[in-house]
């Protein structure tokens, strides 16, 4: 097993996910497996040189800088949790974690 | 349901009217949610006729080039929409309506589509069978035991069950193809820049493609020439517009079709070898000359891909935060990362969490060069070997199995996520090269639909539906194999 429950809750602190306890020992299966499954990747003599795949046109197209209107069908007070005068409301930040 | 073709030759002539259809199509919606489908997320019989009552009225007016009149089209619940929410099949997005439409809804409305429903889908299209749809899973239409494929699995369930003519889904590894396969219909995966990404909510930004299901290969044509071409908010779009009759069946005699031995391993399933067989006889009757051909990085599309998408899953799910749209937990810690933590942690599912973490795992400090860089690299390795087939081998396209097996029991896979991922195994490879490919019937096993791929060369799909239409004529899909 690649993976151990550590590894677990220091990936899920980097991406901003609770874990519940209760799950822990499942996830730490689930993604050793897959992370197994996908270290065959390894046998693979890509070469260090290998260029990396490039999805999509090769000469994005370009337009000039300027700012266009985008109109909405409703605004960001409609879709936000909390909203009020311009501003998306959160709670303060708190002490930074030692990660 | 009719053709599309049908519909819209009797809507656009005035033999009928699209407030007709709508009420059809209305009428199969609430008898497929009532067979327990459980293929719809959103649909309402008001607001199909309020579109009904547009088209009929441009109709009226003397609008004579409306391509799809009073053609009723699903689209997955991940295609944005002003008028009904789009939850992608999440918690986290559960009452969410968009503030703007996509494209492609935008194109379908003007060439006089009636949007007839949103579908249930995988959460945020990450699935390989629509079990993983926080509210519940689609059921195949020939027996709800088993599932109909996915990520779009609902709007491939309405499709083969006769509900609409045509739908959308998205692909970004199979989730079109795999589907259509398993549920006996046709899938088409435009090659990526072909279909504007604007308003498909985004999983893997490099491999995303809004893909179309057809009750035939002219259906799925019809719609995709619709929504195909270039459009200036996806700047991966490229000018090159399919023509209408891009399906027109043309004669095979001459085309040379590569058959790529990595595809055909020993342990196939039977019938879907038999399918493989049936099709290679049918073409080679039709005058076109089958080849073998090498795909030398086959077995590694699969292992590439469960690097890749779930690391541009992982940046792209970011902005579900609790902060700005969607759902908000608060947590016990009362400050921005609790909020951050628990919005994510309960609005996301197990197989979205699961895919987050795995991409976060690939794309940290020690891990990157061995996982996401090599992952690049074998990409570039697997779209080499498409090119080689296509240039050297000199094949006009590629045939091959849709799926290793056809469709399975509803919670076979779920407890080995590897095993589930392997269901796409024959999809993935096209998905990654950025390839047109597409799935058509091929017959049945047992009783159940197998499919066969047919790949070609980027921006083929016109030769590609060609073929695909001559195939169809002879296939006879509802047949058995062996």
């Amino acid at each position: 097993m690649s993976i151990g429950s550590k590894d677990v809750l220091h990936v899920a602190a980097l991406a901003e996910l609770d874990v519940p306890a209760s799950e822990l020992q499942a996830l730490v299966e689930q993604l050793g497996r897959i992370v197994d499954y996908v270290a065959q990747l390894n046998a693979v003599p890509a070469g260090e040189q290998a260029a990396p795949f490039l999805a999509g046109p090769h000469a994005a197209p370009l337009r000039e800088d300027e700012i266009r209107p985008a109109p909405l069908a409703r605004g960001p007070d409609a879709i936000a949790p909390e909203f009020r005068d311009g501003l998306f409301l959160v709670p303060r930040l708190g002490a930074m974690e030692d990660e | 349901m009719n053709a599309v073709a049908t519909i819209a030759n009797a809507v656009g002539s005035g033999r009928t009217s699209a407030a007709s259809a709508a009420r059809e199509v209305t009428r199969l919606l609430a008898d497929a949610d009532a067979r327990g489908l459980n293929a719809t997320l959103h649909w309402s019989a008001t607001q199909v006729a309020r579109e009904a009552e547009e088209v009929d009225g441009r109709i009226r007016a003397g609008a004579a080039d409306l391509p799809l009149a009073g053609v009723p089209v699903a689209l997955k619940d991940n295609i944005v929409t002003t008028e009904a929410p789009t939850t992608c099949g999440s918690r986290i997005l559960e009452r969410y309506v968009s503030p703007f439409e996509a494209t492609v809804v935008t194109r379908l409305r003007a060439a006089g589509a009636l949007i007839a429903a949103k579908t249930n889908l995988d959460e945020f299209a990450m699935g390989s069978s629509t079990e993983h749809s926080a509210f519940g899973r689609v059921r195949h239409p020939m027996d709800p035991d088993l599932v109909p494929g996915g990520s779009s699995g609902g709007s491939a369930a309405l499709v083969a069950a006769g509900v609409v003519p045509a739908a959308l889904g998205s692909e970004t590894g199979g989730s079109v193809r795999q589907p259509a396969s398993f549920c006996g219909i046709v899938g088409v995966k435009p090659t990526y820049g072909r279909v504007s990404r604007y308003g498909l909510v985004a999983f893997g930004s490099s491999l995303d493609c809004i893909s179309v299901f057809g009750r035939s290969v002219d259906d799925a044509a019809r719609v995709l020439a619709v929504i195909s071409g270039l459009d200036s908010h996806d700047a991966t779009t490229v000018d090159a517009p399919l023509p209408p009759a891009a399906a027109e069946a043309r004669p095979l005699a001459g085309l040379r079709i590569g058959l790529p031995r990595e595809y055909l391993p020993d342990d196939l399933h039977p019938g879907v070898r038999a399918g493989v067989d049936r099709a290679i006889a049918r073409l080679r009757a039709l005058g076109a000359i089958v080849v073998p051909v090498s795909l030398p990085h086959t077995a590694y599309a699969v292992p590439t891909y469960y690097v890749l998408a779930p690391a541009e899953a992982a940046s792209n799910l970011a902005r579900y935060d609790g902060a700005r749209y969607g759902s908000r937990k608060t947590g016990t810690a009362g400050d921005l990362r609790g909020l951050y933590r628990a919005t994510r942690g309960q609005g996301f599912g197990p197989e979205v969490r699961r895919r987050i973490l795995v991409g976060t795992y690939v794309l940290s400090a020690g891990y990157y060069d061995a996982y996401y860089r090599k992952a690049q690299q074998v990409r570039n390795l697997l779209a080499a070997d498409f090119s080689r087939a296509f240039r050297e081998d000199r094949v006009d396209l590629l045939l091959t199995p849709t799926t290793p097996t056809p469709a399975f029991r509803a919670g076979e896979k779920t407890a080995d996520p590897v095993a589930m991922y392997l269901a796409d195994i024959f999809v993935c490879g096209a998905s990654l090269a950025g390839l047109p490919a597409m799935s058509l019937p091929a017959g049945r096993s047992d009783g159940l639909p197998v499919g066969v791929q047919l790949i070609a060369p980027a921006f083929g799909e016109t030769r590609m539906l060609q073929a695909a239409a001559a195939l169809e004529a002879v296939l006879r899909g509802d047949e058995e194999v062996r």
